[in-house]
């Protein structure tokens, strides 16, 4: 993610008393801060990727139906009357899910590296301790990703917030993610050219939702699907040989630049191999719909289950 | 082109049409391998609306990420009149239902199920459909240890706690050198079962690891003398490929290939009284021999009394010297409506009363005069 330059004003004095004095150290009392970092992220033209200040953005929300969303997917999908079970609820998109009630489902306090932790009480966040973004040990979303637009973003080595793939970095305390952040998000994504994950990835879905990261040993079948573990080398796996954007893989090591190979028993399942992160037009964030993939046909789980 | 032909062309193509519809829209299912769509039999997180679900009150999450277990696709409506649920594009046999007249060629645990005034003596004691039987029966009658299974050996000993399971070392299907049932399941399913030869669990006859066979399409439902299952048997007892081997395997004294009981146990063929019911016996082995036994009298195959074949096709109709007695002869699988698991009420089979084509007299016929 390149640092941010340009017009200050593109970002920073869209809203009443952001560009004011603050105190040294503390972050901006900014108004509407829910809707601080989906304003900038946001369109209202089909286009996913805008030009603000001369910068590039990304945009995670669409106001319009998307063309190309990008590797997290689109808010449109969650922001409009689709229903609850499309994306992640964030505050300043959209209300709070009606069945999980601000609950991420599969939560467990001890695999939230976060010293506050997710707080039901209160909405989901773009950051902070109740996000994905930013220092989950900082609860407000703003101070949480202060700074990391404009500082040094290589190497992405999850040393630092901004060193962390997509801002990503779990906590201060903690090593953020890493991974190759491919320069279109994804927007024209191929089986060559894409975001490359490593396994660091996971820890943050499993931050909210630990109970679905089952890392134990088990000798017998799987109870749920497994992430953070090799596609095997055998059987039908044998016939996913290139990368597919549709059910991408985590790099045991990440390579240089992202490549169309599938490495079985160092590549792994990872959350995001079957979901986006923000929203998508299939029901639980699924790249795919679950309801029609079907043992005859080639998309979704077949594309890993070819042999199904 | 002239109107008459173009209308001929136009229904000779509507019939085509309406053909292959139906044809499209009939669930398949010549083999057994799943079909379908996924969400049919599995749930990937064992979450639903953010909630745990559960399955005619079984808690999971349940291995293989399916829904309810063996249970939650084989046993669906207990107190249901369907003896096969079709679900998408498959159709599943219940081993478990209320259908009249409906059981298949397993039987029913319906009998021996737990809530449905069970009899404990009618069936196996699988774990989620009944409670482990109290001692001696909490251990298989007749168990050997370690005997030679397809893969490896068998469990070195039954501890008295184990119950029962559909599957694994202590169960019947898939990989019995696998403990954990469904790891020895572990993608039968969904594997090519069209040869079955026993070379894998998806190849095997009723993912019987190791057991060749012919499936009957429909399990027996409605099956006829020449459209039924075909069991395998060996009368050389030089394969484990067999039916009756696969009983063996947990009920070992009552088989008398050497791996298992041997001659000792259930004595020998063609020259001794047996000292247990044979099976994978031929008609040929009988003491005294084929010819002008009672044995000559049991002509035509019967679903109430089968027997196996050395290469079954599943259409055989006539039974000869070299029908096979197998332990599926008598008993059913799963449950039957009568004790020991006996296809009859064994408590009135009844020699000299006449009653020819029946039980026990389907092969000793002449003891019905």
């Amino acid at each position: 993610m390149a640092i941010v330059g340009g017009d200050c004003d593109a970002c920073h004095n869209i809203f009443p008393g952001m560009m004011e004095k603050t105190h040294t150290g503390k972050a901006f009392q900014y108004v509407l801060k829910n809707e601080f970092c989906v304003n900038c992220h946001s369109n209202t033209t089909s286009d996913t990727i805008k030009i603000l200040g001369g910068n590039r953005v990304p945009v995670v929300h669409s106001t319009v139906p998307p063309i190309n969303p990008l590797a997290g997917g689109n808010f449109f999908y969650v922001a409009k009357d689709f229903g609850d079970r499309k994306g992640h609820n964030v505050d300043g998109i959209t209300s709070m899910d009606m069945k999980f009630r601000n609950l991420p489902p599969g939560y467990s306090r001890k695999s939230d590296p976060s010293y506050i932790g997710y707080d039901p009480q209160k909405n989901l966040m773009c950051a902070g301790s109740n996000g994905c973004h930013g220092d989950r040990n900082i609860e407000d979303p703003f101070a949480s990703i202060m700074g990391t637009h404009h500082a040094l973003d290589k190497p992405l080595d999850g040393s630092t917030i901004a060193r962390s793939y997509r801002f990503l970095g779990n906590t201060s305390a903690t090593k953020g993610v890493t991974g190759i952040e491919d320069s279109g998000w994804n927007r024209k994504g191929s089986a060559a050219n894409h975001n490359e994950y490593s396994k660091s990835i996971d820890l943050i879905c499993t931050g909210c939702h630990g109970d679905y990261h089952n890392t134990e040993k088990k000798t017998g079948a799987w109870f749920r699907h497994p992430v953070g573990v090799p596609v095997p080398s055998r059987g039908d796996y044998l016939n996913y040989t290139s990368y597919n954007t549709d059910a991408p893989v985590a790099r045991e090591t990440l390579p240089a630049a992202s490549g169309s190979d599938i490495n079985h028993d160092r590549d792994s399942v990872m959350c995001l191999s079957c979901h986006v992160a923000h929203a998508s037009p299939y029901e639980s964030m699924l790249r795919w719909d679950y309801d029609k993939v079907s043992t005859e046909g080639r998309g979704g789980c077949n594309i890993c289950h070819s042999g199904k | 082109m002239p109107f008459r032909k173009m209308k001929r062309y136009f229904i000779n193509f509507f019939l085509f049409f309406c053909f292959f519809a139906i044809y499209c829209l009939l669930p398949t299912d010549v083999n057994a391998k799943a079909k379908g769509r996924c969400k049919d039999c599995h749930s990937m997180h064992y979450s639903k609306e953010g909630s745990e679900v559960t399955y005619a009150s079984r808690q999971g999450p349940f291995p293989s990420m399916t829904i309810g277990g063996c249970l939650g696709c084989h046993g669906q409506n207990p107190s249901g009149a369907q003896n096969i649920i079709v679900q998408g594009r498959m159709r599943i046999p219940q081993i478990i239902h209320a259908m009249g007249n409906g059981d298949l060629a397993g039987g029913n645990y319906y009998y021996v199920a737990d809530g449905y005034n069970p009899d404990y003596s009618k069936g196996h004691n699988v774990r989620g459909i009944s409670l482990q039987e109290p001692p001696p029966m909490n251990i298989p009658p007749g168990f050997l240890e370690s005997v030679t299974i397809p893969g490896g050996s068998g469990p070195s000993s039954w501890p008295s706690f184990r119950q029962l399971a559909c599957a694994g070392t202590y169960g019947c299907h898939g990989n019995r050198t696998i403990e954990d049932e469904f790891g020895a399941m572990h993608g039968a399913h969904h594997e090519d079962d069209s040869a079955i030869d026993g070379s894998t669990v998806g190849k095997s006859y009723r993912f019987l690891f190791g057991i060749a066979g012919k499936e009957h399409k429909d399990w027996e439902y409605l099956a006829a003398a020449d459209n039924h299952n075909g069991y395998k048997g060996d009368q050389t007892h030089a394969s484990m490929s067999t039916i009756s081997y696969l009983c063996g395997e947990c009920h070992g004294k009552f088989h008398p290939h050497p791996n298992l009981g041997g001659s000792s146990e259930v004595g020998h063929a063609y020259n001794s009284l047996w000292r247990r019911h044979p099976s994978d016996i031929s008609f040929a082995g009988v003491h005294g021999g084929y010819i002008g036994s009672e044995y000559q009298g049991y002509v035509q195959y019967n679903l109430e009394s089968p027997v196996a074949y050395q290469n079954p096709a599943g259409n055989e109709t006539a039974v000869d010297v070299d029908s096979i007695i197998m332990c599926l002869s008598c008993h059913r699988a799963h449950a039957s409506p009568y004790p020991d698991i006996l296809r009859w009420d064994y408590s009135k089979a009844e020699a000299g009363g006449g009653d020819t084509g029946k039980g026990c007299l389907v092969c000793h016929t002449k003891k019905s005069q």
